[in-house]
């Protein structure tokens, strides 16, 4: 079994409802300690191959861009600056748009916020695949607590179900920073959920190799009672910074706005090349007006 | 390569997981059609392969790939992947040992000439007449390219496969590249 | 008709010598005891009403649910053994979101009613809780009223599946107790150029004729599945208690009068 990809996703999902793939699951994850009744997610997901050794993880790491004496390199795409923030009217969150692979800008249009629902966002950071592929199964899962139970997940728990999902897989050498984000009974809610299986919940969050820039501008900007206007201008700011400092970083902004009656597109892939001739001119203006 | 009339794929990597990847994917295109009485659209092909990729997380195919063929407008669709299913629609892209050569080519050739919506088109170019490219200037674009990463690039030469998929159906093509 | 059922309409897995599976017939003959489904198909989309048995004044029929949706898409009606319906109703609904997951594009009706169906059909297979199925074919049968969308174009479809695992689909078709009666009503009246508010009559109307109960709003359950107009996808839509009594006075299947003085 060890070798082969579980067969047809649709014929296993025909013999498992509820909870069975779950099992599945645990069974190739040996080096970890589950408990599968702690499985709460619907089995959806393909078995997954591992290489038949008695550490898979470790057996993957020599042949990824991660070990640098390896000559064979399966290079993922990685890098990236997210940010996300609660304030009076609501959530915003914004990303850049920049995959690279090693040196190599391997995308300049990738879309890092997931619509999960109208009323729930995902961000993408670390590996793309790796993120894609589980806030797809959160996706599926939040559809079906929907169906099941005629009302909307709550963004607590929908963080919960990604957080236990990752944490499965924890030392399995997944890469998943990800900030989920929507509006339920409780209003705003942002949770931080990484591969690791951390989540937290906090007013601001930024996430991914440019989040150090991005943290600068929103840290000097940020206050909970900022207008609308004001706060996406916070978030385009310091998106547009971090994709300056950090080479892993830029692209393009894309930028939502969650509210009560779910998220809304404010930036849709705006190039951030011309937005630093933007800045740069406001610079030189407010210059002009403070010597005056 | 592999195909059907409506989709291609093109898969550079492991010979041995790009064979493996074909002939998988061609069993469930196969059993798609016998349990939904209907052919698989390139879209749905597209999500599929990313699942399959996905699936050999913990020990990848060794493959880079580009899916293309017509979506449910009848347009024509490209989708390239990582080797572990991370997916992306696109207008064009190269992939395999010479594509961080080939990618600015097209950056610069595909891009300028292609109806690509503003945010990406006119990037880098001024004064560039946006006008939809059409079947011959994209076959003399594509030999150009192979031709350039034959001269270039250790890994590639012989000849280049091309396939074109249109509403009426698939045409192929064998063009010839430096032999060294 | 039973003439000969004694020795083998205990086991599932034993045909009679007149070739027939009893308990599968048994199983069909429980739906007729159930409470009626009706489905009607037109090219604007699907209705499918169900009457409730509100069999005590201090029960609350809404904790009673007997319309599903599957997914945006798809609908489903049911009658017959409202336990039995929710282990098939979770396997369309998680099959339908496994295709989502790995498609991206929303599964086909019949694709759907397929998969329930090879469910029904696992009966005595070694039932174990895993897979879903039973000891017994499953006492309910299913409308799955719904739209397909390719391309540009939509294909609104009715597919009806038994307990034997059988499905076939139908312009316009009625389950349950009522359902002879309906069925001929139904035969009788549809037209395939109808609109869905005329469906909505028809099948109200059907619904009055068959019902022992007084009909009201409080005692059916409606919903359609049509492509919403901002969105241009197809959409379910489960009538509200109030859109109910809409629909019963809209349609002169009772009074405004009688709809106030039921409740």
């Amino acid at each position: 079994m060890a070798f082969e990809f579980g067969g047809m996703p649709q014929f296993e999902a025909a013999t498992c409802a509820h909870r069975s793939t779950s099992k599945a699951l645990v069974k190739h994850n040996a080096g970890a300690d589950v408990d599968e009744d702690e499985q709460q997610f619907t089995g959806p997901v393909p078995m997954f191959s591992l290489p038949r050794t008695d550490n898979p993880s470790e057996f993957l790491h020599q042949y990824s861009d991660a070990n640098p004496d390896s000559k064979v390199k399966i290079q993922f795409a990685h890098g990236t600056t997210t940010l996300g923030f609660k304030f009076q009217h609501g959530v915003i969150i914004a990303v850049d748009s920049r995959a690279s692979a090693g040196s190599y800008i391997a995308s300049q249009t990738v879309k890092k916020v997931i619509e999960i629902n109208p009323y729930l966002l995902g961000t993408m950071a670390g590996g793309a695949a790796d993120c894609s592929y589980w806030e797809r199964v959160l996706a599926k899962e939040c559809r079906l607590f929907e169906l099941r139970n005629g009302e909307r997940i709550s963004v607590a728990a929908a963080s919960k179900i990604l957080a236990n999902i990752v944490y499965h897989y924890r030392g399995m050498g997944l890469s998943m920073g990800t900030m989920i984000c929507g509006w339920d009974k409780k209003g705003p809610g942002l949770f931080y959920v990484d591969s690791d299986g951390t989540r937290l919940t906090n007013n601001l969050f930024s996430v991914g190799s440019g989040s150090t820039y991005a943290y600068g501008v929103l840290d000097a900007g940020y206050r909970w009672d900022l207008s609308v206007e004001e706060a996406h201008e916070l978030a385009r700011r310091a998106i547009y910074h971090a994709t300056f400092r950090d080479a892993y970083s830029g692209g393009h902004i894309n930028l939502y706005h969650m509210k009560e009656t779910g998220w809304e597109r404010i930036l849709n892939m705006q190039d951030v090349g011309p937005l630093h001739y933007e800045y740069e001119a406001m610079k030189e203006q407010s210059m002009a007006t403070t010597a005056d | 390569m592999s195909s059907t009339d409506k989709t291609v794929l093109a898969s550079a990597g492991f010979h041995g997981d790009v064979l493996t990847l074909v002939k998988r994917i061609g069993v469930r295109m196969q059993n798609y059609e016998y349990q939904h009485r209907k052919p698989m659209s390139t879209p749905a092909c597209a999500q599929m392969l990313a699942t399959m990729l996905y699936g050999k997380r913990f020990f990848p195919y060794y493959t880079y790939n580009i899916l293309a063929g017509l979506d449910a407008d009848g347009k024509g669709c490209v989708f390239s992947y990582d080797p572990v299913g991370s997916y992306e629609r696109e207008h064009y892209r190269a992939a395999g040992t010479a594509s961080a050569l080939l990618q600015p080519f097209l950056d610069n050739q595909a891009r300028a000439l292609a109806r690509i919506p503003d945010y990406i088109g006119r990037k880098n170019q001024q004064g560039v007449v946006f006008e939809p490219i059409s079947k011959e200037r994209a076959m003399t674009i594509i030999k150009d390219v192979f031709t350039s990463a034959a001269e270039r690039d250790i890994y590639t030469g012989d000849a280049v496969d091309i396939r074109i998929v249109t509403k009426d159906g698939l045409e192929e093509h064998r063009f010839p590249l430096r032999c060294d | 008709m039973f003439m000969t059922r004694s020795e083998y309409d205990r086991g599932v897995n034993t045909f009679s010598p007149e070739g027939r599976i009893f308990q599968v017939e048994y199983a069909n003959e429980a739906i007729k005891l159930g409470a009626t489904a009706i489905g009607i198909q037109t090219n604007e989309g699907v209705i499918i009403a169900v009457e409730k048995r509100v069999t005590s004044p201090l029960m609350e029929p809404e904790s009673v649910p007997k319309i599903f949706e599957i997914d945006a898409h798809l609908a489903c009606a049911m009658s017959g053994l409202n336990a039995d319906a929710r282990t098939l109703i979770e396997r369309a609904r998680v099959e339908a979101q496994n295709y989502w997951f790995t498609y991206n594009e929303p599964m086909s009706v019949e694709s759907v009613t397929q998969s329930v169906c090879n469910l029904a059909m696992q009966f005595g297979e070694g039932s174990d809780r895993e897979s879903g199925s039973m000891s017994r074919p499953f006492g309910v049968a299913l409308l799955f009223a719904g739209i397909d969308k390719e391309g540009s174009s939509i294909k609104p479809q009715l597919f009806h599946a038994d307990p034997s695992g059988t499905f076939v689909s139908y312009l316009a078709k009625a389950i349950g107790s009522g359902s002879e009666g309906a069925q001929t009503a139904l035969q009788d009246a549809y037209d395939k150029a109808m609109s869905l508010a005329d469906a909505e009559k028809l099948a109200l109307q059907t619904l009055k004729q068959v019902m022992e109960e007084q009909i009201t709003a409080k005692n059916i359950e409606v919903a359609t599945v049509k492509v919403n107009e901002e969105t241009n996808m197809p959409q379910f839509k489960k009538y509200t208690h109030e859109e109910r009594e809409e629909a019963l006075t809209r349609n002169g299947v009772t009074t405004a009068q009688a709809a106030t003085a039921s409740e």
